[in-house]
């Protein structure tokens, strides 16, 4: 969710002054920070017994990582054909109802996947789903419905709940691309078909190239998903390892490869941005015209409304359904409120609370991350903030191996505290919140801070007085992002939880897992609308729902 | 040239971070080395403080599910409502870890698991205090722990559940190892490796039959395309729903099915001359060594072997209750009829790591 047009200020070369030096060291401590439980696991995993590394080298992770990379594979593909095709049919097409069906499509990132699965596998489970009993119920005899389970099952859930990322940032790259462009191509002969792959699609790289990295990310950390619907994968064979065995040696290994992998995606993609660059002249610029479907018209309308109904209509149906379905059984109502150590609110304001705090000292330790790399360029400065981005690459159940280990030894004042779970939001979300203050300040002049200096005010009263101020949007879509993925955010909080401390997702996750779905229902509706009102936010940032007459006219 | 300097400091921090890291981690099998239990300390007697006035947080891990805890502990609250109860549910092994882990800082109050290896692990490992309930005496000796570290709450079976409209009363399996025959690959459900139960299961067998038929029964399994589950809850619905045939579970998640008005059929299996016999396990239970709240441990641990909380677990999950003179859920088959396989739970318990080695070298998910 980058804004893709950046107005790049650069700044002029920084004399040293004690500021600068100050604000590296902070840099350097918050990269230090990050590289924590990177270090820790790799440390664990060069001293697990050899006799850990064989027994699982000998059939185990050949196995999973067969299974990790297809699903990775399949699922990103699957949001890359879906994302692109539902960012152009409602960019660059005359779609009915593009206008509603454009936010409609964004709208599953406040879906936790694992929320989706849940619905989808009640539905469709083999035999003791809804839809194949009823479909039993009318013709008396078994009908073969597709599984949501396994490998197929499990790609397909995670593509209607991770495309989403594909289409924001291809929608956006969609809506920036200048006109003139594919005019040229088609004026020079090419067919529209040729134009949207030789010129289009080219141009829109960095866009999907961004999304397609957020959803292999995502994928690898994936772990409700898959533990739902049965296939396993690096992420869901470290949690059995710690939930299981506590073996911590072997998920220190299976970790250190999942890492590794992880960091091989971060760099491939870097090197693929790396070599192709598209510039636009910021002038003349004017909105491509849009495609008339003619008789494809209502075709391409049923193709989003399936996309917006399996991703978002239905989940959301469904949980509405049963949240009402539990408000009518007294005995059902009693035991959402009151099962659990502390009952249904505390989830709620548990839930807000972990997240808004690991939101806010997100942020507050990107300031100087973000701060020191665009306003003193330097090798340095870009090293700690590219990183700070390591926590892409750490999945919630490697955070919380590592803070589990460390913590205890470490820091035991904050062991068993709901303290460590914040930790473990800020560590792995830290690079939303880098990524968004870096774009907030990049879009600042550096001329306003000069001014300020010039006018006798100390780097601390210009930071307080003007770059603060004026990058304070930018900052509180950072912490909107992060609030919104620790929301959501499932096996860190499940492994270190203090006795007694439910989230949403965690209450969600153990009543699923029981089958007292109508019970769940509630507190999972409750967060994805809780996860929603940050999501509307960022869209609106984004002028995801700005109307289209208005974009035609700018 | 500033920017060096800082790279240089940089490196430092992070030198010195790799530096400590290894120093600070205690390697954990100085910590799991078996200890000889402290001298039993008195056990302290029957509590005596007075319901209303037992009182602050009491920190419960259960290996128990939450489904499967939270009436019993609503049932305890309402008897102590000064009490505030903060419930961990886990896996055993994941919670007795934890409890190692915490024996400098004690965390926890009470722990209770499914299954007794994982109490007899840790009771020599001096995790727990020793403690006489109130009517311990009511229990069967076998089922307290040595020097009074923990104690049994009741008993459960291994069964074989079947959905009964596809699989016949005479076509089920009699035996475990009739679960390995080709004619139902592909149609059974069982739990993974993280539940407790099955754990026990598969160290019970290694006493039994030994590592290497053990070996071969779990590798028949998973040549016969057994699904694992996390738990036996999904086994049981799975079964109930028919999308599996036959489900390997624990007694009381056949008559939980069957509540539910599935179709659904259950074998006690081994019984037939020369068979190993039924496998029974036992719930239990155990005061931490150095409870934060030792009075409303101690309170809570009486309510769990008493009339009442030993009813709640005969009735509301058809378990055996281990207390003498406690009926039965109605329907429910007594153990009394079945020839049960005698297993040593001291040595069970000091093979459990090997049971663990054992699952992961077959690969059981």
């Amino acid at each position: 969710m980058q804004r893709i047009l950046t107005y790049r200020f650069v700044a002029t070369p920084s004399r040293k002054s004690p500021a600068s030096h100050w604000l590296a060291i902070a840099a350097g401590l918050t990269a230090l920070f990050v590289a924590i439980p990177l270090v820790y696991i790799f440390l664990r995993a060069a001293g697990a017994e050899a006799a850990a590394w064989q027994r699982l080298l000998q059939a185990r992770i050949w196995q999973l990582l067969g299974n990790t990379l297809l699903l990775v594979f399949a699922v990103t593909c699957g949001a890359l054909a879906t994302g692109i095709s539902m960012a152009w049919l409602t960019e660059r097409t005359d779609l009915p109802g593009r206008n509603i069906l454009r936010a409609m499509l964004a709208l599953p990132l406040a879906i936790p996947a694992y929320i989706g699965g849940i619905v989808h596998l009640a539905l469709l489970r083999p035999r003791g789903g809804l839809i194949p009993q009823a479909l039993e119920g009318i013709f008396g005899q078994p009908v073969l419905t597709p599984s949501p389970l396994g490998f197929w099952g499990s790609a397909f859930i995670l593509t209607l709940f991770t495309y989403p990322y594909v289409y924001l940032l291809s929608g956006a790259a969609f809506r920036s691309l200048h006109a003139s462009l594919e005019e040229a191509a088609r004026s020079l002969g090419r067919t529209p078909w040729q134009t949207f792959w030789q010129v289009t699609l080219p141009a829109l790289r960095p866009g999907i190239m961004a999304g397609a990295l957020l959803v292999a990310l995502d994928i690898l950390a994936e772990y409700g998903t898959v533990a739902l619907l049965r296939y396993e994968t690096f992420s869901s064979a470290i949690f059995v390892q710690l939930a299981g065995r506590y073996d911590r040696s072997a998920a220190s290994v299976l970790s250190a490869v999942l890492v590794g992998l992880a960091i091989f995606i971060l760099w491939a993609e870097l090197r693929a941005q790396g070599q192709r660059r598209f510039t636009q002249i910021e002038s003349n610029w004017r909105p491509a015209r849009r495609i008339a479907l003619g008789k494809w018209r209502w075709l391409a309308f049923l193709l989003v409304a399936g996309v917006v109904s399996a991703s978002l209509l239905v989940p959301l149906g469904v949980l509405v359904g049963w949240s009402i379905q539990a408000f009518v059984d007294a005995q059902v109502l009693e035991a959402v409120f009151r099962t659990g150590s502390r009952g249904f609110s505390s989830f709620v304001w548990n839930s807000l609370w972990t997240s808004s705090l690991a939101a806010f000292l997100a942020v507050v330790l990107s300031l100087p991350v973000a701060l020191f790399s665009v306003r003193y360029p330097s090798r340095a400065s870009r090293f700690i903030a590219r990183f700070c981005q390591v926590g892409y690459a750490l999945p919630g159940v490697v955070i919380a191996l590592s803070l589990v280990l460390l913590v205890n030894r470490a820091l035991p004042f904050l062991y068993a505290t709901p303290l460590v779970v914040v930790l473990a939001y800020v560590l792995r979300h830290m690079p939303q919140a880098v990524r968004s203050s870096e774009s907030a300040l990049n879009q600042l002049s550096p001329s306003l801070e000069e001014a300020a200096r010039t006018l006798g005010r100390t780097p601390l009263q210009t930071l307080l007085q003007v770059t603060l101020p004026l990058i304070l949007p930018g900052l509180l879509a950072g912490g909107a992002l992060v609030f919104l993925t620790s929301l959501k955010e499932l096996p860190a909080t499940l492994l270190l939880r203090p006795p007694g401390f439910d989230t949403l997702a965690v209450r969600v996750w153990f009543w699923a897992a029981e089958g007292f779905y109508v019970q769940a229902a509630p507190a999972a509706l409750i967060l994805v609308l809780a996860a929603a009102l940050p999501l509307a936010f960022l869209l609106r940032r984004e002028q995801i729902f700005t109307d289209e007459s208005a974009n035609e006219h700018s | 040239m500033s920017h060096y300097r800082f790279l240089i400091v940089l490196l430092i921090l992070v030198w010195g971070l790799t530096g400590c890291a290894p120093a600070a981690v205690a390697p954990t099998s100085a910590v799991v080395a078996t200890q000889p239990p402290a001298d039993a300390e008195l056990p302290s007697a029957v509590s005596q403080t007075p319901a209303d006035e037992v009182q602050g947080k009491l920190v419960i891990y259960s290996g128990r599910s939450e489904a499967l805890i939270q009436p019993v502990l609503d049932a305890f609250k309402a008897k102590y409502p000064q009490i505030e109860i903060l419930l961990k549910a886990g896996s055993n092994s994941e919670l007795a870890n934890a409890l190692l882990e915490e024996a400098a800082n004690p965390v926890a109050d009470v722990f209770i698991t499914t299954e007794l290896f994982t109490v007899q692990s840790l009771a020599t490992q001096d995790v727990f205090q020793s403690y006489l309930p109130a009517d311990a005496d009511q229990l069967p000796a076998e089922f307290i722990g040595q020097d009074l570290t923990w104690i049994g709450l009741t008993r459960r079976a291994r069964v074989i559940m079947y959905n009964s409209e596809l699989v016949s009363a005479q076509e089920a399996p009699k035996s475990i190892f009739e679960l390995t025959d080709t004619k139902w690959k592909g149609q059974i459900a069982a739990a993974g490796t993280t539940n407790g139960s099955m754990q026990a299961q598969i160290a019970a067998m290694r006493q039994l039959l030994g590592e290497e038929a053990t070996e071969e029964w779990l590798k028949g399994l998973l040549s016969n395309e057994v699904t694992f589950f996390g738990g036996h809850t999904d086994v049981r619905k799975a079964v109930g729903s028919g999308e599996f045939k036959i489900g390997l579970v624990n007694h009381y998640y056949f008559y939980l099915q069957q509540a539910e008005g599935s179709p659904v059929g259950v074998v006690f299996p081994d019984q037939g001359e020369g068979e190993i016999g039924l496998i029974t396990n036992a719930t239990a239970a155990g005061i931490v060594k150095g409870a934060p709240n030792l009075a409303a441990a101690q309170a809570f641990m009486d309510f769990l072997i008493s009339p009442e909380g030993q009813k709640l677990f005969a009735e509301l999950n058809y378990e055996y209750p281990l207390r003498a003179g406690v009926p039965l859920r109605q329907g429910v088959q007594p153990l009394e009829g079945f020839r049960l396989a005698a297993v040593d739970v001291v040595k069970a318990a000091l093979d459990f790591e090997a049971t663990f080695d054992l699952m992961e070298r077959v690969g059981l998910p």
